[in-house]
This record gives C-alpha cells, structure tokens and sequence, in this order.
C-alpha cells in the first residue's frame, strides 16, 4: 500500500499553492470550475511538503 | 503548439508511451506557459528519480516552467543529482564531463549562432553547486569574462549530494555532513559577487521558498542573456537527505534561514540590462 497525499475537497479553495511547491511533476492537477485541485497518486512520493505550504489544512498524507 | 513542433508519425499513436502522448496534445512548447499554469498543462519534466522533498527538485521544476521559450532551449547540465532528472526533461539538452558544462554551453552557443543567424536560441547552464562553484568555477569564470552569451544556474544545496555528502565551496561554515563530519572550516563562497565582478549583466539569488519570485529571474537572466551577455541565477535548493531534516520541512527551512538572516535573495542588474528589460516588461 503506497502513501500519498489527498485533498480535503471541502477545505480546498483552489489557491495552488501546493502545486508550486511540490518537488514532483504533474502531481496536482487544477480544476479550474470547481476551484480546487486534484492529486494524481501514482505520483506523489508522500513527502509532505504541500501539507506544509496549504494555509486551509486541506492535504493530508494517507 | 506551433505546428508541427512535436508531432507522432501517422500510424504510431496508439504505441507511443501516454506520456509522450500526453507531452504532444497538452505540451507547454509555443504557448507561453509560466508557473502560474502548472497544474493545468503537462509539464516538461516526468517522474523523476529524485528523494522525496528535495529542494533541488522543485527548484529544478520551476525554472523549467519559467524558461521563456522552451522549444529553442538547449539546456547544460553536470554530473551530480540534478543529471538524474535531465533524461526525464523533454528539452534538447547535454550532460557534460563534471565541471565542463559551462565550457560546453560557450561552444555550443557560439555554433547555433552560426547554424541558426536568424533566430533566437536560449542556451541555459544547470548545475549543482559542486560543478559551479569547486570544479568548474574556471569554466564558469572565463565563460562569463568572456562574455558568452549563456545563462547560468546554479542548484545551491550546499553538498556534494550525489556522492553522499561531502562539504562544498557553497556548504555555510560549520556545516556538518557525512563526510565532513568535523564540520566545514571555511565560510560560503558569494558567487553572486564573483559573477557581478566578472560581468554578468544580470545576477540573483533566490528560492523555490518564493516561486513567482524565483520564475521572474529565470525569466529576466534569460532575456538578458539573449541580448546583452553572461547571467547568473543561484537557487538555494536545501537537501533533507545529506542535510537530514525531514522532507516536508525544505520550504519552511528555506523561510527559518532567511529571517535568520543566513539566506538572502538579491538581484543585480547593469545599466544596460535595466533599459533593455524595461522595454521588454512594457512591451508585454
Ligand atoms: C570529473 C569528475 N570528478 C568527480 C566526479 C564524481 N562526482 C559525481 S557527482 C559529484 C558531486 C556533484 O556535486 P554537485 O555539483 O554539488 O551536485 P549535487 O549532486 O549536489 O546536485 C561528484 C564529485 C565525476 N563524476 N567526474
Ligand atoms: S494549497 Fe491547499 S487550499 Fe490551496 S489549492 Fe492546494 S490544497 Fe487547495
Ligand atoms: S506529498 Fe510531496 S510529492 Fe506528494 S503532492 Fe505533496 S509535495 Fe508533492
């Protein structure tokens, strides 16, 4: 079972904060209608660098 | 994207790899992307073999989403960690001999000049401290006395990361490490001084801590160095693995430092650099 960081859809405010901050590429995606962003898990290494940088506490490694 | 730029030849779509699929239809090549995009293109990096956290990673990213025009970039790189990222960097790019890189780019800006007198062709050096500042800091200097045309970048995590941990020219006084274990004697090299001294019309230092920041003089080293002459960017990319603080800590240990007053981020700009960039910023 591998770890990876998911987003809290209800605290999530679209902001992309963690998107720049993440050392991994074409983690995050942006959905730009629903102002919020979507993890692409195969590809997070769980580091936990965005949980850091999110001001709304909407990631969270799992 | 510009037409046919990237293109898969008829009847091989369906066995390109999706990655490469997704690089043709969702690229960032002609469309000037900037990092306020990531998230919604793909970008030119894949999966990397990179350790989770590591600031030289996202600086690594980010100057990729920042490069002005990435489809007439050629970048340079060195042996050490970030060469473990280049395979996976859709970009024409060399990795040359440790310490050669900026000897490499002089030579081969000067050749695309010639191959390509009409056009406008980026040659952007990036590089771990080691390679920039130790062992090739002769390489680095005559290309900026000079006065070659190329950017250069340096991926500042204080250490020989890739052969385990040895102290460097850039590791601060006292830095311990695996293989400094009596810690560093002598204090950090200011290589932003050095590369103002020698001419770069365009110096600074920043962090992945400030992401516009750090895109914004990628961007600007860049132009200058297409018009005026020799640009020095030094990002400092901290290292959980040879440092050994936890992964998620990188950016906040970025943002400790600086109001510790250990890291600072600067910018220096020529005269001439100033007037051209500032006809260039109220153009766009
Ligand atoms: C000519 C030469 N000398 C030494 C080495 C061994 N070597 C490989 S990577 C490396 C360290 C690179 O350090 P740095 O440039 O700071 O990059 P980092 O790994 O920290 O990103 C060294 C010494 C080599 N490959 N070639
Ligand atoms: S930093 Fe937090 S609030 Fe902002 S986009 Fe990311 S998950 Fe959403
Ligand atoms: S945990 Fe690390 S790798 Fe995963 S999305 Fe967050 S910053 Fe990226």
């Amino acid at each position: 079972m591998y770890l990876s960081v998911r987003v809290d859809t209800e605290k999530c405010i679209g902001c992309k904060i963690c998107i720049t901050s993440c050392p991994e590429p074409n983690v995050f995606i942006f959905l730009p209608e629903q102002k919020l962003v979507e993890v692409n898990e195969s590809r997070c290494k769980a580091c936990g660098l965005c949980t850091t940088v999110c001001a709304k506490e909407a990631l969270k490694i799992g | 994207m510009k037409t046919g730029m990237l293109k898969i030849s008829p009847g091989f779509e369906e066995i390109m790899p999706p990655e490469y699929r997704e690089l043709v239809d969702n690229g960032p090549y002609g469309k000037n992307y900037g990092i306020n995009d990531l998230g919604s293109y793909k970008e030119l990096l894949e999966e990397h073999p990179l350790c989770a956290g590591c600031g030289l990673a996202l600086s690594l990213r980010l100057t990729l989403a920042s490069l002005p025009m990435p489809e007439d970039t050629v970048i340079v790189g060195s042996t050490g960690c970030s060469a473990l990222a280049f395979p996976q960097v859709a970009l024409h790019n060399i990795h040359s001999l440790f310490g050669n890189q900026n000897a490499v780019a002089s030579g081969l800006k000067r050749a695309l000049k010639l191959r390509f007198p009409d056009k406008e062709k980026d040659v952007v050096v990036i590089a771990g401290d080691g390679a920039t500042a130790d062992i090739g800091l002769d390489m680095v200097m005559q290309s900026w006395l000079r006065r070659e045309k190329i950017t250069t970048i340096m991926l500042d995590n204080e250490a020989y990361a890739n052969t385990g941990g040895q102290e460097s020219g850039m590791s601060m006084q006292g830095a311990v490490l695996n293989m400094a274990p009596t810690g560093k004697k002598f204090p950090k090299l200011s290589l932003p001084e050095i590369a103002q001294t020698c001419g770069c019309a365009y110096v600074a230092a920043a962090s992945p801590a400030k992401p516009k920041q750090l895109a914004k003089v990628v961007r600007r080293a860049i132009l200058v160095a297409r018009e005026i002459g020799p640009t020095y960017v030094q990002l400092y990319s901290p290292c959980p693995t040879n440092y050994k603080f936890n992964p998620k800590e990188t950016v906040s240990l970025i943002k400790q430092r600086e109001k510790e007053g250990l890291y600072q981020s600067k910018e220096y700009i020529s005269q001439e650099a100033k007037a051209f960039l500032e006809s260039m910023e109220v153009k766009k």
